[in-house]
């Protein structure tokens, strides 16, 4: 019988599929859009005028190529300042012994993302020295960038700054978080078809029928469920094998946080419909909140971009920041599932909790 | 079979619907009649266990359904007053999503869906989406899904609001059938008096929230026994004219509509030779009398003062 709940709700969907495939569709196009396109990395000229130019120019060229959406080549100065001025290039680098300079032709070019990749760089060069520095012969460079990329666990305690040290790509943390903000919206509409049947009658008249609450419910919820993690896998998939982006070698652990962040949401969705009378209220409330989470998560920021205490803690009570989080370090740090335990464990509380309140509400609503 | 007891149902303190107590006996075709607003489809979600009521009783025979809805769920039907239908998906979509969640499956799911199809004289549409339905076939179709586990006791809330008359005829005849060849017991509520006298055998009349009026059709006409009805059609009509014979000694009720006057009187008021008095009077000519015998209709406007509809 619960399969006949999960029928009907798809045979809905099937009957109107264009639904689905513009926000799918939405979602691909805005990972292309905001990452800059498929594959090709932002190209800045870096070049130095000290004494040692060449020498300086080579250490920093190494260090500074260690994410695969931020490209820096070797200019030479001259060349580099006539470029600026002819407007043929909009910014460059200028690096010294120990500091660097960025150099923008005008003040609209937005930089941040190679400002903060930079600064991190180099933030971390001093850190590295500080440490041989103390430590005089016995830890070598080696030693210290070993413990360093030793784990996301380890990181932490070196400081969230410092997180960028491997090869982290932006493009990558964009597509998960458009793909998860999607998957959001096709689970909440979903979810909203409890209050769609019961205010066109039929949730009635499944009351009167022998169905059971309970499969009533698991019928709808599973229905948001698999339709949001078709979404993802799909769009996860095009990302894989068409775009060619780099998603690690966890795939599967990938889909199993992107699960449990699809079973919190749905949750939290429910609660939502637990506040609303009409569909359309739904529709007024949820795609207004809705954006606001991946925005205060810092999906779409450096992580370590938000620091204000209060803004983090109210993102942890939302999936999405444990998801991304979990995500991120599956990707680029190689993380296993007994990493990420505690973030799957998060979203998991989320979603019991999330989908109790709700499901009280919804029933208290139609007393 | 089915009764209730000083059934009350209060929102926020508006009481919606005041002791009523109605009994369905099995095979019975009641109606229940009443004008916007006089508590039908509370009383009758009541009735399905949908609603539960601030204070008195379900029965079904004989025992108390509150609380443990699941014997009365099983042998009731229940067409609501909205189309609760996925509008999205064909008739018979529909039709087989509501009898598989009443556990129908295979040969015996596709028999009730072509009976129930059959039944409501829509055969030929089943592949049909519903959006793009009639209100008549919509409506027709809302009746088909509660018929598909063959229930003893069908409650139908306003089928035939603003449909066309085909649609209309058909499922008059479809809740006949039920009624007289199945012994299907019906509640069927309306406010066309025309509808209820034709399928029904005893009726209740809803007003405020109560019952104001119960029996068969001669009860309920024999409240108007000791009065006729009479038309009296005039070649000119004023109001005071209107004043004077509502003040006539024996009178209950007149309406004025055009050059017509619907008068209710006493029998033997002596009311054609007092209103040829006051005619002359006020230079009105009578150009038509007649005596009708009541109908419901009258009954209705005799305990509420209002007609049925608007
Ligand atoms: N859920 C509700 N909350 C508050 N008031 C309600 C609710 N349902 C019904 N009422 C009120 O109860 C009264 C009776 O309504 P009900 O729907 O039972 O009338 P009805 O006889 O079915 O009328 P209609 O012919 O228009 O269907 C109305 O005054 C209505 O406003
Ligand atoms: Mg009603």
């Amino acid at each position: 019988m619960m399969r006949s709940v999960i029928w009907a709700q798809f045979a809905k969907d099937r009957r109107v599929p264009l639904f689905l495939i513009l926000l799918i569709a939405g979602s691909v196009l805005a990972t292309v859009i905001f990452t800059g396109g498929a594959n090709s990395p932002s190209s800045f000229a870096i070049y130095s005028e000290e004494a040692n130019a060449d020498q300086i120019e080579k250490k920093w060229e190494k260090l500074l190529n260690t994410d695969d959406s931020l490209q820096f080549s070797i200019a030479d100065s001259a060349q580099v300042k006539e470029d600026l001025e002819k407007g043929n290039i909009d910014s460059a680098v200028k690096l010294m012994e120990n500091d660097y300079k960025i150099i923008t032709s005008d003040e609209i070019t937005d930089v941040s993302y190679m400002q903060q990749h930079v600064h991190s760089v180099f933030q971390r060069e001093a850190e590295i020295s500080a440490i041989t520095d103390l430590e005089g012969n016995e830890l070598t460079r080696e030693d210290v960038e070993k413990y360093l990329q030793a784990g996301p666990v380890q990181m932490e305690k070196v400081g969230l700054n410092n997180e960028e040290m491997t090869d982290y790509n932006m493009r990558t943390q964009l597509m998960f978080a458009f793909t998860l903000l999607i998957a959001i919206f096709i689970l909440g509409f979903r979810v909203n078809n409890v209050t769609h049947d019961k205010v066109s009658g039929v949730w009635d008249r499944m009351i009167l029928a022998p169905i059971s609450k309970t499969k009533m419910y698991t019928g709808y919820i599973l229905y948001s469920f698999f339709i949001s993690m078709f979404q993802i896998v799909a769009v996860l998939l095009l990302f894989k094998y068409v775009l060619k982006y780099d998603l690690g070698n966890q795939f599967w652990l990938i889909i199993l946080v992107s699960a449990l962040f699809v079973f919190s949401m749905i949750s939290i969705a429910m609660l939502i419909t637990g506040f609303v009378k009409t569909p359309e209220q739904f529709y007024a409330i949820y795609p207004s909140i809705i954006p606001l989470i991946p925005l205060i998560s810092g999906s779409y920021m450096m992580p370590g971009t938000i620091s204000n205490p209060i803004l983090l803690f109210v993102a942890d009570l939302f999936p999405m920041a444990h998801a991304m989080d979990a995500i991120m370090n599956v990707i680029f740090y190689d993380a296993g599932l007994a990493d990420i335990t505690m973030s799957l464990l998060v979203m998991l509380l989320i979603g019991i909790v999330g989908m109790g309140l709700g499901i009280n509400l919804v029933e208290r609503r139609s007393r | 079979m089915l009764e209730t007891v000083d059934l009350s149902k209060s929102f926020k303190g508006n009481k919606a619907v005041q002791n009523v107590n109605l009994y369905l006996d099995q095979g019975e075709s009641v109606g229940l009649l009443g004008p916007n607003g006089a508590g039908k489809s509370t009383t009758i979600s009541m009735m399905s266990t949908l609603l539960k009521p601030t204070s008195g009783e379900i029965k079904l025979n004989g025992a108390n359904t509150l609380g443990k809805p699941d014997e009365l769920r099983k042998v009731l039907g229940v067409v609501p007053q909205e189309i609760a239908l996925y509008q999205e998906l064909s008739a018979y979509e529909n039709l087989r999503f509501f009898g598989s969640i009443y556990n129908l499956k295979g040969q015996k799911l596709e028999k009730r869906i072509q009976d129930a199809l059959e039944m409501v004289g829509l055969k030929d549409r089943q592949k049909g989406i519903v959006k793009t339905f009639s209100g008549g076939m919509k409506r027709r179709i809302n009746i088909a899904a509660a018929l598909l586990h063959e229930p003893e006791i069908l409650i139908l809330d306003e089928p035939t609001v603003g449909i066309d008359p085909q649609s209309r005829n058909h499922i008059l005849e479809t809740v006949k059938n039920l009624n007289k060849e199945k012994g299907t017991t019906i509640l069927y509520t309306s406010h066309y008096m025309e509808e209820v006298e034709q399928l029904c055998d005893r009726l209740y009349i809803m007003d405020h929230g109560a019952v104001i009026a119960a029996g068969t059709k001669l009860e309920l006409l024999s409240i108007l026994s000791s009065e006729d009805t009479n038309k009296v059609e005039l070649n000119h009509l004023d109001e005071s004219f209107i004043q004077e014979v509502k003040d006539m000694e024996g009178i209950s009720k007149v309406e004025a509509s055009n050059l017509q006057l619907k008068i209710i009187a006493k029998k033997g008021s002596n009311l054609i030779s007092n209103l040829v008095h006051l005619a002359e009077k006020h230079h009105v000519q009578i150009v038509n009398f007649h005596t009708e015998t009541p109908s419901l209709e009258d009954v209705f406007l005799h305990l509420t003062g209002r007609t049925l509809r608007d």
